[in-house]
């Protein structure tokens, strides 16, 4: 038996994650993402080519069931394409926190993509809707029987809320897909977990293929100190966040270092974020860090105690105070709107995030430090406040992907969701260091795996009672071993036991002894007697013994 | 062995076979222990988890009892191995556990003499279970890290960084010769301790940090490297972390591996904000035994603590803390002296107050650093001394040990100052050594029980400290005549100042001496300013009232000396009793009045001290005797001659030695369900009812106590049957409700209570006419309570608004 293992999109690049694995004739989708850099018919994955395999079937009987990660679009984008376009109509499995999540995503990019850019609809909203309808929300580590073979269940991956990493197994031929994943925790969010289980194939992210992070509390240490020092020399912090993962992170951070150090200083959420995304997080406790989960009995630690209600006009006010503000990269909206009024002030603060897209006012912060910034003809911001960068990545590092790999120690690894360079110094690595096969295949490649087959043999009972006086036989030896100096030959020996392996046709396979299978054969055995003989015969006596074994 | 029959009863049997093997074997101490050994390890790798997981909690308890010789250890530690890497939690975390206790058979083997890479194959090993999926496996492989007693750098230094390191030498990828499976290699330790302290749960935190503290003593690469780590973890959002933090950083500078820097000082001095009490007492014990390179972090660490004694006034100990850094750094401390005495040369009278946290600070400082300092390299100027003798029961606390009398002698030489030293014991630098930062194995136990005998060493501390202040206010009042007086008078003070610093702490018998001695050091004080008013030619140019006020302060005092202390021996008897009689004194010198009451108090106490001193037990004082013959003289005709310098240059202060039984006299009094927000309604005119909580210390059945209300002119007192309370003599109470009869014509008024205690000379009274009060003085046994009175009417006239 083997798995084939077909990579639609994220082979080789981030984006579009989708693979097709191919179990013992069942067929699972894992992810169905769109790549948000292009703009034509490569934006999704190239479903087409699953049913190349099977001729004349419709995606709803190639494919046994689609499992989705986590919400993020490049892992759900296709989704609804899938399904409404396309024409799926079999079972979709995602967490409960990504059921309730995706619809807000997927809606917000159509909406994006329609309205603003005036793009052609891909979608509309009423097949998000109906899409939504299709799927059935998993529970992690609750097993699902998918159907009579397929088996899938869902661990815990941290990244976002309600992200999962993905146990399929059919048969005896079981294999992970890790989906997005982060191994160290953060303040919201945990690592991922998952149990040792017995794999013939990792499919494991690799984003950070060859980057090793260093502590994240440097980091944050250096983030407290810039902030309490604007904030106490009477400044104010802006801090552009997207809704969802890096603001909660923050404000808990924050949160906690003001309780500690005793500030009175306000901390203010522009509306947007506060309504929807924190309402969520304090529903889904359950999938957040331990610590949440300890403490939210007591306390909810998205009720943030220092965080107040915040106000259009307090923006104009004097004093310190920390804001934060969508978008995430001041492209436009409320944080560009603070931006203008704070940056010029060098008593201020803004904190950007580690990445910002080319073109917003967030990247050009980022790359050298201007003085002017100009918006349009007209308008310019001139820029003397404070900036600081603090990288925030929801994703493991190489050192965390080689501690789930050697953790999990499959059979086979493959590395998507990742750039090509990386991933080929990474293979060497797993190779080397781990000794697993691993691949990085491109996309629209198949990746074919061996796997292991567990046969359940029978054994008479004259074999075990063969076995067991051989052992007790052999006990006094060891012993006397033991009593010696060195002892490190004791536990080395293994329990051999000889006996003869019978498979037939229809039937269980079975273990003998020796003399029950002459019975079995209904055959008389055989004696051959060795003779010593002079050098110059001993080619007769070999063709002699030959032909006694061919007898027999 | 029937097939079905394995099938359907599988692990439960084997493992409780297992667990048989178990128990059993760590009890029969007889038995030989290779052969259980030998059984359980073929336990060990049966196919059922239960099973193995049992025959390696039994492999534990055997391991527990042999010795560390025999190939008994590496047997169990082959078995244990493999199975590190098993499927089932339970098994890995007993595996974990047997390893860590073959590591600790393994260390004491090598205390012997054994091969060292062993340990490292074995730190490897332990590491590369510090990042397993199940928390416990976790914690219980931090848990056996901790232990390891001897680790080559490299490893530990790989520890530390995700980043792999590259090492040229050959010990990196094989420790000596000794090929290493590919699984096992360096790699593995990687980061342990990075992701360790990043952990989700805080238990694993809190584990990573006590182990990245314990492994310091190993290596001081390492522990400069681990300190940049645990540094990081005072930002823990958990407060437990943080303690174990500060422990384990407390635990680096007591083995003398913990060397700040720069960097880390912005982080440590916010800790010493921090709003828990016993996170900033951790960080200032660590600071106190630190070792700071430079200058400029020697300051920035003084002006954190001086800033943190501003913040937080109740943490008095950061003078303790204070003096040992000092210590420990003296030549900064000795930078810090210079500056100092300058300043204080360059104050010009009263503008450098030493109640000032940061002179006193400061002073600290600069007087611990002459401590250590026994070859006299450091110059500390003079006049620090002078200005530091007020803080010596600061210093003598922070030394926290008995040589008060040195301590004091050896201040008062550096100050060039010559009093009273022949009494004193010489004091030498070198016997002070609490706190400097040794660096020999066994200061960790030390350190614990200095912590278990301090409330020991604090009673020792106030009771010497006593003793040297009297001796100190003796030394003071023979000073008089010679000296001006302006100088006894700011000895006195600040010896009052240090019997109130050490009362801040005290409690039980020891606060009552203390209260005493304040009231007899209030005494003297007066004594002396009464005797400098006589002195003065002109002493009307103050003003009549001002010698009036003084002698009934007096009064005051000595009542209170003779009223509220229970237990007084005789000898402090008498010397109340000389107080009150010079107090008489004071009063027939100054007023020439003398009605016969005063006489008759008079001799009634010269009688007394008489019958006291009638035994023979206690030598009647000059003055004593003197008083005695002036009155028994000039009684004849009445009006007796008082000179009363002549009696107060005889009279001696004696230094009491014995305070034992003393007992302070105090009471406790509340009204209930009642303060200024909630006043309690009377209408005006007619008695109101107060229900008053009472409870008495120390208190004797003959005592007689009264409840003194006052409002406005009105005063009422009412006698308190001492048979109605509840109690011992030691501590009695009681509920009554009292009434008060002349409430005022307002609407609203404040009734001030209070116990007071009848202060009686024998049979003499001083108001006979029965008014319904007190016979004689009386003495304060508890503050003014205030009672919020509001009228009815007002309450009512302001509902129906």
């Amino acid at each position: 038996m083997t798995i084939d293992c077909l990579v639609l999109g994220a082979g080789q690049e981030v984006g579009k994650s989708c693979v097709v694995a191919t179990i013992g004739g069942k067929r699972v989708m894992f992810d169905c993402g769109m790549h948000m850099g292009h703009h034509d018919h490569q934006r999704y994955p190239d479903f087409a080519r699953v049913l190349a395999a099977t001729p004349g079937a419709d995606f709803t009987s190639a494919i046994s069931c689609v499992v989705i990660t986590h919400f993020h679009l490049d892992h759900i984008g296709a989704l609804p394409y899938f399904t409404e376009v396309c024409g799926y109509h079999g079972p979709i499995y995602m967490t409960y926190p990504t059921k309730a999540l995706a619809p807000l995503m997927l809606e917000d990019y159509r909406k994006v993509m329609v309205d603003h850019r005036g793009e052609e609809e891909q979608y509309s909203y009423e097949d998000i809707q109906n899409c939504m309808k299709k799927v059935i929300p998993l529970d992690l580590k609750q097993t699902i029987q998918v159907d009579r073979d397929l088996v899938i269940r869902a661990y815990y991956a941290g990244h976002v809320l309600g992200a999962a990493m993905i146990y399929a197994k059919v048969g005896d031929a079981a294999m992970v897909y890790t989906g997005d994943y982060n191994m160290t925790p953060d303040r919201h969010l945990g690592a991922a977990q998952i149990d040792h289980l017995k794999l013939d194939l990792l499919i494991t992210e690799s984003t950070y293929a060859k980057t090793v992070r260093d502590s994240k509390h440097a980091r944050e240490r250096e983030f407290l100190k810039a902030v309490h020092k604007c904030v106490s020399g009477g400044g104010k912090v802006l801090i552009p966040a997207f809704a969802l993962g890096r603001a909660q992170e923050l404000c808990i951070l924050l949160d906690d270092y003001w309780e500690r150090m005793n500030l009175k200083i306000p901390i203010y959420f522009s509306a947007g974020l506060t309504i929807q995304a924190n309402m969520y997080y304090k529903m889904l406790i359950g999938w957040t860090s331990q610590k949440i989960k300890d403490s939210y009995t007591v306390h909810n630690p998205f009720d943030f105690k220092h965080v107040c209600d915040f106000q259009r006009s307090f923006i104009n006010d004097p004093g310190p105070c920390v804001l934060f503000a969508t978008p995430g990269m001041i492209s436009g909206g409320f944080s560009l709107e603070v931006f203008k009024r704070w940056a010029p002030s060098e008593k201020n603060l803004v904190t950007l995030p580690g990445y910002c897209v080319a073109g917003t006012i967030g990247h050009k912060l980022m790359s050298g430090k201007p003085t002017r910034i100009d918006l349009d003809k007209e308008t310019h911001i001139d820029v003397r406040c404070q900036i600081h960068q603090l990288s925030f990545s929801p994703h493991t590092d190489s050192k965390g992907i080689m501690d789930l790999t050697e953790f999990l120690s499959p059979s086979h690894v493959i590395l998507v969701h990742g750039e090509k360079p990386q991933m080929s110094f990474l293979k060497e690595r797993i190779e080397s260091e781990l000794g697993m096969p691993c691949y990085y295949p491109a996309n629209n490649e198949t990746v074919s795996i061996p796997t292991t087959k567990n046969l359940k043999i029978s054994a008479t009972e004259k074999f075990i009672t063969s076995c067991s006086t051989a052992q007790a036989r052999d006990g006094p030896q060891k012993s006397n071993l033991i009593c010696g100096n060195h002892l490190s030959g004791a536990n080395g020996d293994e329990k051999l036991a000889e006996g003869i392996l019978l498979m037939e046709k229809s039937k269980d396979a079975k273990i003998l002894c020796e003399d029950e299978l002459l019975q079995l054969l209904g055959a008389e055995g055989h004696s051959v007697q060795f003779e010593p003989l002079l050098r110059s015969r001993i080619g007769e006596a070999e063709t002699d013994i030959v032909d006694d074994l061919a007898s027999e | 062995m029937d097939e079905g029959l394995a099938a359907s009863e599988p692990g439960p049997s084997v493992a409780k076979r297992a667990r048989f093997m178990g128990p059993h074997a760590s009890s029969s101490s007889g038995a030989d222990p290779e052969m259980e050994i030998q059984a359980l390890v073929s336990m060990a790798s049966g196919l059922y988890p239960l099973a193995r997981a049992e025959a390696l909690s039994g492999l534990a308890a055997v391991l527990k009892k042999v010795n560390a010789g025999g190939g008994v250890v590496e047997c169990c530690y082959a078995c244990t191995e493999k199975l590190l890497r098993d499927e089932d939690e339970g098994i890995r975390l007993a595996a974990v556990r047997l390893v860590g206790l073959c590591a600790e058979k393994f260390a004491m083997r090598e205390e012997l003499g054994g091969d060292g890479d062993q340990m490292d194959w074995v730190f490897l090993q332990l590491s590369s279970m510090a990042r397993d999926m199940c928390t416990e496996v976790r914690i219980e492989a931090f848990n056996a890290l901790a232990k390891m007693q001897r680790v080559s750098e490299g490893v530990l230094l790989q520890s530390l960084s995700k980043k792999i390191i590259k090492t040229d030498t050959g010990s990196a990828s094989s420790i000596k010769g000794k090929k290493l499976p590919p699984k096992l290699s360096f790699p593995c330790a990687a980061g342990i301790f990075a992701h360790g302290v990043e952990d989700e749960f805080y238990q694993v935190r809190t584990i990573a940090c006590k182990t990245l503290g314990a492994l310091a003593k190993l290596s001081n690469q390492y522990a400069q490297k681990a300190l940049d780590l645990l540094m990081d973890m005072m930002n823990d959002d958990i407060e437990a972390v943080r303690l174990q933090t500060l422990q384990a950083l407390f635990d680096m500078a007591t083995y003398g591996c913990l060397s700040m820097q720069e960097k880390h000082m912005h982080m440590f001095l916010g800790i010493l904000m921090d709003a828990n009490v016993v996170v900033r007492n951790a960080a200032r014990k660590i600071l106190g035994s630190v070792n700071l390179p430079k200058l400029q972090m020697f300051k920035s660490a003084l002006d954190g603590l001086i800033a943190g004694l501003k913040k937080n006034p109740e943490d008095q100990d950061i003078y303790g803390v204070l003096f040992s850094i000092g210590k420990n750094h003296g030549s900064f401390s000795a930078n810090i002296a210079k500056h100092l005495a300058k300043e204080i040369n360059m104050a010009s009278d009263g503008e450098l107050i030493l109640d000032k946290p940061r002179i006193k600070a400061l002073l600290m400082v600069s007087v611990s650093a002459a401590y250590d300092d026994k070859d006299k390299k450091l110059d500390i100027p003079t006049v620090i001394f002078s200005h530091a003798i007020p803080l010596f029961g600061m210093i003598s606390c922070a030394l926290a040990e008995d040589e008060q009398d040195s301590l004091l002698s050896y201040l008062y030489r550096q100050a060039g100052m010559q009093f009273w030293e022949k009494k004193l014991v010489s004091a030498e630098g070198g016997d002070y050594e609490c706190f400097s930062v040794e660096t020999v194995g066994g200061t960790h136990a030390q350190v614990e029980t200095t912590g278990k005998t301090t409330k020991y060493l604090d009673e020792v501390v106030i009771k010497q400290s006593t003793r040297i202040i009297l001796e100190t206010v003796k030394g003071a009042w023979v000073m008089i005549k010679p000296c001006s007086i302006g100088e006894v008078q700011s000895t006195l003070r600040t010896c009052k100042e240090e019997v109130n610093s050490l009362a801040v702490n005290s409690s039980g018998s020891t606060s009552a001496v203390l209260s005493f001695v304040c009231d007899y050091l209030d005494a003297v004080q007066l004594i002396v300013e009464i005797w400098w008013f006589i002195q003065l030619d002109d002493s009307h140019a103050f003003g009549p009232t001002s010698l009036d006020i003084l002698l009934e302060k007096l009064d005051t005092s000595v009542r209170r000396m003779k009223c509220c202390y229970a237990g007084l021996n005789r000898e402090l008897e008498v010397q109340v009793l000389e107080f009150a009689l010079l107090a008489i004194l004071c009063r027939l010198s100054e007023f020439g009045t003398c009605s016969k009451l005063v006489l008759d108090k008079l001799h009634w106490i010269i009688n007394h001290i008489d019958g006291l001193c009638a035994d023979g037990s206690y030598e009647l004082s000059d003055f004593s005797k003197e008083v005695k013959k002036v009155f028994d003289d000039n009684f004849i005709d009445g009006t007796p001659i008082v000179n009363i310098c002549t009696f107060l240059e005889i009279f001696d202060l004696k230094p009491a030695r014995d305070f034992e039984m003393l007992n302070a006299t105090t009471a406790v009094l509340q009204v209930r369900d009642t303060d200024s927000e909630n006043p309690l309604s009377y209408v005006y005119g007619l008695p109101v009812g107060v229900a008053f909580d009472m409870s008495l210390c120390n208190t004797s059945s003959h005592d007689r106590i009264w409840l003194r209300m006052v409002a406005g002119q009105s005063v009422q007192h009412v006698f308190l049957d001492l048979s109605c309370f509840e109690g011992n003599d030691k501590m009695k109470s009681c509920s009554r409700v009292i009434p008060f009869y002349a409430t005022p014509m307002a609407c609203s008024f404040v009734l001030r209570a209070c116990l007071v205690i009848e202060c009686p000379f024998g049979s003499i009274g001083t108001h006979q006419e029965g008014h319904g009060g007190p016979r004689d003085c009386v003495v304060q046994l508890c503050d003014e309570l205030d009672v919020y009175f509001v009228s009815a009417d007002t309450e009512q006239r302001q509902w129906s608004k």
